[in-house]
């Protein structure tokens, strides 16, 4: 489902060379629950953001669904993420112009869904937020925010979910209740799920777990959550 | 759709950044479209007056009466029921006569007129609006009035006449030997050619009240125009065809309705194109304006952008949305415009009242209100506004490619792109193939446009090319200068040290509100600068011994005894007397010569300009004299003078420089003209040049002494005296010689300012626009930056600072500002006029300080008001609710 092999970045920072990613290779197969854990810095986030197409690694390839995403060019790369793969942010990233239902409508709108007003509003009822379609986000709550982004990520049936630290700007009470509703969607939908966390307690939650430390694979654990 | 549903989104979620977009657009589209429409309305009232303007269908004209058989040719076409007219046309003087209202120092006893002679067919077309409403023939012949002793000749005047002679309705005029009752006030004449330059008010009299006036002698300076109307359903070709063969020995000129008017048409179309010129330039400065909005935009949605890319977005969708929002808005602003510039088209007229000696708008009945011809200004209009939007909006939207998705993690995101940090050929995407081919396609669309609305390849390359260089020179000093505040010694002020650091500050688009504003004023200051030195040609340097009089039609029995009164009433004063008759060209080398007088004013377009000069040197009236010797400000180019006191056998002649030049006379050349029927040849002995500033009687064709002998001469008086001397030296010549006109410089020369001036007012008015949209662009860049500077400027607050240095530094930024770009506009404009004096008016510039300063004091006004008007509110922000939202 996802390959990623001999994946290296290195960026230049204050005219220094600074590797983020050092030959990292792992594969994970469709409908598994991975969490990538690491202190800040490992290369969690850049890991996630290479694998949705968003930015390209210096050497190495990354396969999604069988199809090599590292040669293709940038518009390739945007159709492909509306197809196959949704994103969470820890910060939302949620279009301040736009109400709710209008941020889930974009990737509908995006791939030419038919009746996106009425699955938009689906949605939204079942991530809770049936009452506030028409909200702008500066008027939602940080995990009603986020539910939103969830919604969103979840518009177009992704085969592929996304996340990056989703809990990470919430309480605690909030985060486990993003939690929970992420992961009812994932099984509801039979989507492969990649979350990174801080969070040991998300981390445990997961099929496997895969710990970065400066830019390399440290450990990848595969078990079950049932364990 | 998706495009459109996210356009109207985002819009509809930044309508306050828009407002100024939307603003810039309808600016540039109103002042253009108000320019286009009243130029139609004007064209096509002049094409529908075209008979009025004349008076008839065809119009017979010359200079001297008809001959006998002349007079016959008309009397068979009367035969044929074809109606004529009979109007003559000259210049008197009209003196009052008995009592009448109280005489103020400032009224005058006599005034030159313009005085026409009407049957009582006239007018054959058109209207004459009198007061009161009475029929022309029953004022022009009053009844139980006497005059004198015999019954009175009726007049019906223009109102300024009466106003300047303190005149009123009843009082009595002497014109020549006659006593004329003013019966009526002459509103509107609709054959009075629309010239710009009159020498008085008009005069209507019968043709009886002419002959008793006593004032055609031979040689008199007289337009005798006799005006056709054919039978309905008629032809007129072939009759003007008919009438110009059977009366080719009285050497008349026979026109048509159609071609009657070229010159009105040809002014007010050229007036109508560079007027909407100035328009584009205003919607150009707009387009600037939209520019700066939209890439201010972009930058402000890197993360919206980020974001649709990352669910899946491509570039092209993105710029896809942007564009659609930036031409809905372009419609917005286009329809604002549309609907402004028909608001804004009723004010031009008034703006240019006064430059014809008729309300020629009015008679033309020039409405302003939409009618068919209004769709095609509109039309182009709106399509200028829309493309102008779509050229200015897509290169800063190119900047979305730029936008990667992973941008969305960066924390620097809004500062500056790695493209603004390199080197300047990189800032300006001169790596990039797509920015510079696109670059290249926004100014060749730029330059489509300029060329559609000049209606002239060359007009409007030259526009683009112009403007494009403005905006370079603009740019290069405006970066230099700037660049060059940041290299100056630590400044000891706060304020000006902060004042500085907000102008060189990346991303504040300094050097796009230079440009805006600095265009604007370059504009402004050239119109300004260049009226200024036509006043002064002929205004300033008028040589101290310039003539106050010209006095005019004396004749030869006269001369005597017209020395004799001004040198009594001067004091000893002698004035210089000069012979001259009218004539016409007849051959040239043997050849006859052709008046080509069948042209249209469309053919004429077509025409080079020196077929046009030909032309018209051919065509014209030469008044010719004999001197002995070579007069003041003449030098011969070629060939030699002719001997003083020596007659000769052979007539001699020195042409003027630029007509040999034109008719391609030289040395030995034989030139034959026809005077009054008569003709005479002349050999061509010298060529002259002429200063034809020097307000002294200058020819064209000067002939050798005996060479005018028998022919019907009459003199022309010039004298120069003190102003106190010039009222009662005018009415002792009135008196003494009823049929002398007396031509007031001073009144020529006020006349010309008074034109000039309402022209560079209708000028500069349209300009104004360019100025308002540069306004605007220069609110758009401010609001652009607006929540940088709240920003800085509670932070300034939580560290101590009081609001007055706050504004302080405001007001020193947008000084400096207007300081920069005033001065850089200024130069522009001093080089621009320079080349517009030296190149076309061919006339020497001089330096303007007064309109410099001021051009210097307008634009830092202009900066500065608009930075406070954009920036006051900031300074009363409590600095606790904006830091706690960062």
């Amino acid at each position: 489902m996802i390959g990623i092999s001999h994946v290296s970045m290195r960026l230049t920072a204050g005219g220094r060379a600074v590797t983020i990613l050092d030959d990292v290779t792992f594969d994970v197969p469709a409908k598994q629950m991975v969490a990538i854990v690491g202190p800040s810095g490992s290369g969690k986030s850049t890991l996630l953001g290479l694998i949705a197409g968003l930015d390209r690694p210096t050497s190495g390839s990354i396969r999604l669904n069988g199809a090599d995403i590292t040669d293709m060019s940038e518009d390739k790369l945007a159709q492909y993420r509306r197809a196959h793969v949704g994103y969470i942010f820890q910060s939302f990233h949620l279009i301040p112009t736009l109400t709710a239902k209008e941020n889930v409508l974009v990737p509908l709108e995006l791939a030419g869904f038919p009746s996106a007003d009425d699955r938009a509003g689906e949605l939204l009822a079942a991530v809770g937020l049936g009452d506030r379609l028409h909200h702008y986000p500066v008027q939602l709550s940080g995990g009603e925010q986020q539910r939103v982004a969830v919604a969103r990520a979840f518009a177009c049936r992704p085969s592929v979910l996304l996340a990056d630290e989703p809990t990470g700007n919430l309480d605690s009470a909030t985060g486990e209740q993003v939690m929970e509703l992420l992961l009812s969607l994932q099984r509801d939908h039979g989507t492969t799920l990649v979350l990174v966390t801080h969070d040991p307690f998300i981390a445990s939650t997961m099929q496997r777990v895969i710990a970065l430390r400066d830019g390399r694979v440290e450990s990848d654990d595969v078990r079950h959550p049932a364990d | 759709m998706f495009e459109f549903k996210m356009a109207w989104r985002e819009t509809r979620g930044a309508w306050r950044h828009f407002v100024y977009f939307f603003i810039c657009i309808a600016i540039g589209v109103g002042a253009l479209v108000a320019v286009s429409l009243f130029a139609s309305h004007v064209n096509r009232a002049v094409t529908r007056e075209a008979r009025g303007l004349l008076g008839g269908d065809i119009e017979i004209r010359s200079s001297h009466p008809l001959s006998v058989g002349g007079e016959r040719v008309l009397a068979t076409l009367n035969e044929r029921g074809i109606a004529t007219a009979h109007i003559s046309e000259l210049v008197a003087m009209a003196a009052r006569h008995g009592s009448g209202a109280p005489i103020s120092e400032r009224r005058r006893l006599t005034q030159i007129v313009e005085l026409k002679a009407v049957d009582s067919d006239y007018p054959l077309y058109g209207t004459l609006v009198l007061d009161p409403p009475h029929s022309l023939e029953r004022l022009l012949h009053p009844e139980g009035e006497t005059c004198g002793t015999a019954p009175c000749l009726g007049a019906v005047v223009q109102e300024s006449l009466l106003i300047r002679m303190g005149l009123s309705l009843g009082d009595r005029l002497k014109i020549g030997q006659a006593i004329f009752l003013v019966t009526g006030i002459v509103r509107m004449e609709p054959d009075r050619m629309a010239n710009a330059f009159s020498l008085g008010p008009r005069v209507i009299v019968s043709r009886e009240g002419l002959q008793a006036a006593e004032l055609i002698k031979p040689g008199s300076r007289v337009r005798e125009r006799r005006l056709l109307k054919l039978p309905e359903g008629t032809l007129i070709e072939p009759i003007q065809n008919e009438v110009k063969e059977r009366l080719a020995a009285d050497s008349v000129r026979v026109s048509g309705y159609r071609e009657a008017q070229p010159q009105l048409k040809r002014f007010l179309d050229q007036l109508a194109r560079y007027l909407g010129l100035i328009g584009l330039t205003a919607l150009f400065i707009g387009g600037l304006g939209v520019a700066m909005s939209v890439h201010a935009f972009v930058r402000e949605k890197m993360r919206t952008i980020a974001i649709l890319k990352t669910v899946g977005a491509d570039t092209g969708t993105v710029v896809r949305v942007y564009l659609v929002q930036a031409v809905c808005l372009g419609v917005l602003g286009t329809l604002a415009g549309l609907s402004g510039g028909v608001l804004l088209q009723a004010a031009l007229p008034s703006l240019l009242t006064d430059v014809f000696t008729t309300d020629v708008l009015k008679q033309l009945g020039v409405s302003p209100g939409l009618s068919a011809v209004s769709f095609l200004p509109l039309v182009k209009g709106a399509l200028l506004g829309l493309l102008t939007t779509v050229l200015f909006t897509v290169w800063p939207l190119l900047a979305i490619r730029d936008i990667k998705p992973a941008a969305i993690f960066r924390r620097d995101i809004e500062t500056m792109s790695a493209a603004e940090r390199g080197r300047w050929w990189t800032r300006w995407g001169l790596n990039d193939r797509l920015k510079v081919l696109t670059g290249l396609a926004v100014l060749i669309g730029l330059g489509g446009l300029s060329v559609w609305q000049a209606g002239a390849w060359k007009v409007g390359l030259l526009f683009i090319g112009g403007l494009t260089l403005a905006v370079v020179v603009l740019f290069l000093c405006g970066t230099f200068l700037i660049g060059g505040l940041v290299r100056l010694p630590k400044m000891s002020s706060l304020s000006l040290r902060y004042a500085v650091g907000n102008l060189v500050r990346p991303g504040g688009q300094t050097v796009g509100m230079l440009i805006a504003i600095g265009i604007a004023v370059t504009i402004i200051a050239t119109v300004s600068l260049v009226e200024k030195a036509l006043l002064r040609q002929v205004g300033d340097t008028r040589p101290v011994d310039a003539p106050t009089f010209f006095f005019i039609d004396i004749q030869p029995d006269q001369t005597t005894d017209f020395v004799g009164v001004v040198e009594r009433r001067t004091g000893g004063v002698k004035p210089e007397l000069t012979p001259l008759v009218r004539s016409r060209l007849h051959t040239i080398n043997g050849e006859t010569v052709k008046v080509d007088e069948d042209h249209n004013a469309d053919d004429k377009q077509e025409e080079s300009k020196e077929d046009r000069r030909k032309q018209w040197y051919l065509s014209r009236e030469y008044v010719l004299t004999y001197l002995d010797r070579l007069p003041k400000g003449n030098e011969i180019v070629q060939g030699h003078w002719w001997i003083s006191g020596d007659t000769g056998t052979t007539p001699l002649v020195s042409v003027e420089e630029e007509a040999a030049k034109a008719m391609g006379l030289n040395i030995g050349s034989v030139v034959e003209f026809d005077i009054q029927g008569a003709t005479v040849a002349a050999q061509v002995a010298s060529i002259r040049k002429v200063d034809w500033g020097s307000f002294s009687t200058n020819f064209y064709m000067i002939l050798s002494p005996g060479s005018l002998d028998g022919a019907p001469l009459t003199y022309v008086g010039t004298i120069h005296v003190p102003p106190a001397q010039e009222i009662p030296l005018q009415e002792a010549v009135v008196a003494a010689f009823p049929n002398v006109s007396a031509i007031h410089v001073g009144d020529v020369l006020d006349n010309f300012g008074r034109v000039l001036d309402r022209l560079s007012l209708a000028i500069r008015a349209v300009a104004l626009f360019c100025l308002l949209a540069g306004g605007f662009v220069m609110a758009a860049a401010l609001a652009a930056t607006r929540y940088r500077r709240l920003y800085e400027s509670v932070i300034l607050k939580a560290l101590g600072a009081t609001r007055t240095l706050i504004g302080r530094i405001f007001a020193l930024e947008y000084a400096l500002l207007g300081f920069i770009g005033g001065t850089i506009a200024v130069g522009l404009s001093s080089a621009l006029s320079w080349l517009v004096l030296v190149y076309i008016f061919e006339l020497p510039w001089s330096f303007q300080p007064v309109v410099l300063c001021s051009a210097l004091a307008l634009t830092m006004g202009v900066t500065v008001t608009v930075g406070f008007l954009g920036t006051f509110r900031l300074l009363g922000e409590k600095p606790l609710a904006i830091l706690r939202h960062e």
